[in-house]
């Protein structure tokens, strides 16, 4: 639909809004390219000279930050693989294949999609301890499987894929098998893209569950690191260096939204609009 | 040898009956086509026999191998669908190698299968190609293609000319007809089209309300139609039929009173008809003929003309309101609302008890 | 035969349904059974029934947490959609200008909340943030906010809202794109103004999508935890303490794991709640107002 006939007035408003909301990161990527001493009690020196990238040269020889980094890569890279798998298969037996209780464990799964994280953090916590599954790569990737959503995604896709194209290879004497991995899956590749850049998206920046899970400084994630850089970074790093810190956990996802734009805007739009 | 057998054959959705006590028996290398309209059951007779469905009761039996009990693909049936499932991201080749390979063929025997059935088909410039880069006809012959490799004892056709434009609907036919002589197969076609199946299938099964109406070859579909239903669905324009109260004379055969108290001499046997009630008598275009009003077996008034090049089909109210539909030459001069005399040849004429059951014209010697 | 098709059916979802079970339906169940419980870190707890509950009612820290909790989502909510809407509105065409500025305003959306309150922190900070630099070159004394308990919650509100703008603008373009051309074409027809156009046909069309966004939204906001935690740790006294950082204390700051987890089903009942409601509200405007 074209409607944009915005007036002069309308654009000027428009480009004054994006320059509000670019301000903020703007002045981020200026105190990070500070001296930290030059910045105690005067941050107003952030808006002039000089300019310098020790602060980055830092992150690279400080290991924490590198530390977080590989640990939200492989956290979120295993979550989204393992959510691909799992969401596929699952998502294949309850679009296509019948088995007892078929509508119920679908309206189970339906139903965890209302349940909010909080509700059920505490008895979660509880039960990794007992696993012993804190502070490592399993305790902060599985929580993430065992989402519903998904399942869903990937069921209503699933759905929509003609069942002539089942029977037609039921007839050329494929298992059920040998229909889901050489006809189905191969079919849902939009859709896996798709989940594939919600879950990591969701999983980079989830704050939450590593926070809880991950107490010891070596598991921090990047979001976690980052939180707890802040709470102290006068007395340790100074600010041009937190600053550093957060931009440089900024270009992984910049990076992710810019290459991945049209997936990221379909996950967001198609699936809550549905 | 029978080739493929049916026997009461039933199957309900929940409380819906959707197969009513269905039994078949099929020639080997014989064309047999399902005709009926939609609901009849013929669609689902057909998956049946392709496994997609399960029969509540009865057996099928394929070159005298229970089958009913198999799964799709060990039955040795092979399937053509409406809308072609071509799996759409692989290419042609694959999509009819897909079925081979699954069931191990050898790697050198699917290449060669492939081959000749590209070139029987006419598309091995399609092979590297995927489905979505085609047009209907080359896809439907790839549908067909992936059956033929297959080498089935038993093809299923679902409505394959449905989807087809005019033009394409004829070759098509004619490809059809070429590919059963090369192929030591049976052949199913479900259509509701009265056309397709006359002009393709050695028998017809017409179908209706879940239960064969009829089975025969074509032209005894045609000419002895089993009872009304059959009699309608049948040839185009449909049958007229109307009511008619047997009357006194004609000897052995009955002879007729229509509405309008015009009377017609049948060579139905009169001994055959059941002995009261209310009969129809069943009348085809080319058993009316116009002429001068007055000069015929009754009076009827123009209400429509279908000019149709070679003939011109005249639709006609008489006077009771029954609708009769005549034939004339392809220059006919009538126009719409013009009063004509209707000819009837009764010698032709079919009758209709008050069940439905037909009664034929026994042929003159 | 068909039986074996039957169960192997339940392979496909097992591998699901077993960690679904584990870690969604287990805890859930059991998270009820905790708030019956006076349970400490030792997990040695006894039954004490609705102990929790009737503590939690009398409890003036979580009393606070929740109005707090309600005046933020009140305060981020409408303002967000009523910006996200205009945005879609202003920015619904194809030129590449409107691309790059809809590009700048969703990217925020991508960032972690740790991310957001950090830079937010030193945006608002009175000695070394962005807007105190600005206040102070026009003379002005900055603005304490996120020390003054008066605007520690709007501080919040505009954090958030900087922050979650992408999203809801999304969904009212895609809103918007599904909208037929005919509907304005007809309008314009009748001599329709762009207000009038805009009330009586765009309004209306996009009804389904503000009701989503809406419902979305206030059940998001009234989770908010991080720029709370991060930016204020609840303070000062309490100013900015939501629901959820109440939550988070009482279960890992105190160890009151029972009473904690009474607190997050109640939390999870008004969540529900509010978004029933809203529902069956909107619900029954649109049944009376069908055309």
């Amino acid at each position: 639909m074209e409607r944009g006939r915005l007036s002069p007035l309308g654009w000027a408003a428009l480009i004054l809004g994006a320059l509000i909301m670019v301000a903020p990161l703007a002045w981020t990527l200026l105190l990070s390219l500070k001296d930290n001493a030059e910045l105690v009690g005067n941050s107003g020196a952030a808006l002039h000279g000089p300019y310098t990238a020790e602060n980055y040269a830092a992150i690279f020889g400080n290991s924490s930050t590198l530390r977080w980094l590989l640990n939200s890569a492989i956290v979120a890279l295993g979550t989204t693989l393992g959510v691909l798998i799992v969401a596929s298969l699952a998502g294949y037996g309850f679009a296509r294949l019948e088995f007892p209780f078929r509508r119920t464990l679908f309206v189970i799964v339906l139903l965890g999609l209302a349940v909010p994280s909080q509700a059920i953090i505490l008895p979660q916590h509880q039960l990794f301890a007992w696993l012993h599954l804190h502070n490592s790569y399993p305790g902060l990737i599985l929580p993430g499987l065992a989402g519903p959503f998904g399942v869903f995604f990937m069921t209503t896709y699933m759905r929509g894929i003609p069942r002539e194209l089942d029977e037609a290879a039921m007839l050329d004497g494929a298992s059920r098998w040998t229909i889901f991995w050489k006809v189905i899956l191969p079919l849902t590749i939009p859709a896996q893209s798709t989940l594939a850049v919600f879950t990591f998206l969701g999983s980079w920046n989830d704050y939450w569950w590593p926070l809880i899970s991950a107490t010891h400084s070596d598991m921090y994630t990047l979001t976690v690191g980052l939180a707890a850089a802040q709470m102290n970074y006068a007395q340790t790093s100074g600010l041009g260096f937190l600053m550093a810190q957060a931009v440089f956990a900024s270009i992984p996802i910049f990076i992710v939204y810019i290459v991945f734009q049209k997936q990221i805007v379909s996950a967001m739009a198609g699936t809550a609009v549905r | 040898m029978a080739s493929l057998e049916l026997s009461n054959v039933r199957k309900a959705y929940g409380d819906t009956l959707v197969l009513d006590d269905v039994s078949l028996t099929m020639e080997a290398k014989e064309f047999v086509a399902f005709l009926g309209p939609s609901g009849s059951g013929k669609s689902t007779l057909l998956r049946i026999i392709a496994g997609l469905e399960t029969a509540d009761a009865g057996e099928v039996r394929l070159a005298g191998e229970r089958i009913d009990r198999k799964p799709p693909g060990e039955r040795g049936v092979a399937m053509v669908f409406q809308h072609y499932a071509l799996y759409p991201h692989m290419t042609v080749r694959e999509n009819m190698a897909f079925g081979l390979r699954n069931a191990r063929v050898p790697k050198h025997e699917i290449d060669a299968r492939v081959a000749e059935a590209a070139r029987v088909l006419e598309i091995e410039s399609q092979l590297d190609k995927k489905p979505g880069q085609m047009s209907g006809g080359q896809r439907q012959r790839v549908a067909i293609g992936r059956a033929i490799v297959k080498h089935p004892k038993l093809f299923l056709l679902d409505e394959p000319l449905s989807n087809l434009d005019a033009a394409l609907r004829m070759r098509t036919r004619v490809e059809l007809a070429q590919i059963r002589q090369r192929v030591e197969a049976a052949f199913i076609m479900v259509t509701h089209d009265q056309a397709e199946a006359m002009t393709l299938a050695d028998r017809i099964v017409v179908m209706n309300d879940r239960r064969i109406q009829q089975v025969g070859a074509p032209m005894e579909i045609y000419a002895r139609p089993a009872n009304t239903f059959v009699a309608r669905f049948v040839g185009s324009p449909a049958m007229a039929l109307a009511p008619a109260t047997l009357a006194e004379g004609g000897g052995p055969f009955a002879r007729v009173r229509l509405g309008s108290g015009a009377e017609v001499a049948t060579r139905v046997r009169r001994d055959l008809l059941p002995a009261n009630g209310a009969l129809q008598i069943g009348l085809r275009p080319e058993m009316v003929s116009v002429a001068a009003p007055g000069a015929g077996t009754c009076d009827a008034e123009v209400v429509l003309l279908e000019r149709l090049g070679e003939r011109t089909l005249v639709y006609t109210r008489l006077p009771d309101g029954q609708e009769a539909t005549a034939e004339d030459k392809g220059d006919s001069r009538l126009k719409v609302g013009d009063k004509v005399g209707l000819a009837i040849d009764g010698a032709a004429a079919h009758l209709f008890g008050p069940d439905g059951a037909g009664h034929h014209a026994e042929a003159a010697e | 035969m068909k039986g074996e098709r039957d169960w192997r059916g339940l392979l496909f979802v097992a591998p699901f349904m077993l960690l679904y079970s584990l870690i969604l339906v287990f805890p859930l169940l059991r998270g009820l059974w905790l708030s019956l419980n006076r349970v400490d870190l030792f997990g040695g707890g006894h039954f004490v029934g609705a102990a929790n509950y009737v503590r939690l009612a009398n409890d003036p820290v979580f009393a606070t947490s929740l109005a707090n909790t309600f005046e933020a989502a009140l305060m981020i909510v409408p303002v967000l959609t009523i910006l996200a809407l205009l945005l879609a509105l202003a920015l619904n065409s194809a030129g590449r200008g409107a691309a790059l500025i809809r590009g700048i305003f969703f990217s925020s959306a991508v960032l972690s909340v740790t991310i957001v309150t950090l830079i937010w922190r030193f945006v608002l900070a009175p000695d070394a943030g962005l807007l105190g630099e600005i206040w102070k070159s026009f003379g002005w004394e900055p603005l304490a906010f996120l020390s003054d308990p008066g605007l520690v919650l709007p501080a919040i509100a505009i954090t958030t809202i900087w922050w979650s703008l992408g999203l809801p603008m999304l969904l009212f373009l895609a809103g918007l794109q599904q909208i037929p051309q005919d509907m304005y074409e007809a309008a314009a027809l009748d001599n329709a103004s762009r207000w009038r156009t805009f009330w009586r046909i765009t309004v209306p069309s996009l009804r389904r999508t503000i009701v989503l966004v809406v419902m979305l939204q206030t059940a998001a906001q009234l989770q908010i935890f991080g720029q709370s935690q991060l930016m204020t740790g609840g303070g000062p006294s309490g100013a900015s303490r939501t629901a959820v950082l109440f939550l988070f204390e009482t279960a890992f700051g105190r160890w009151e794991l029972g009473y904690a987890s009474a607190a997050a089903e109640a939390l999870f009942l008004i969540i529900l709640a509010v978004t029933l409601s809203q529902y069956w509200l909107t619900g029954r405007q649109s049944a009376q107002g069908a055309r």
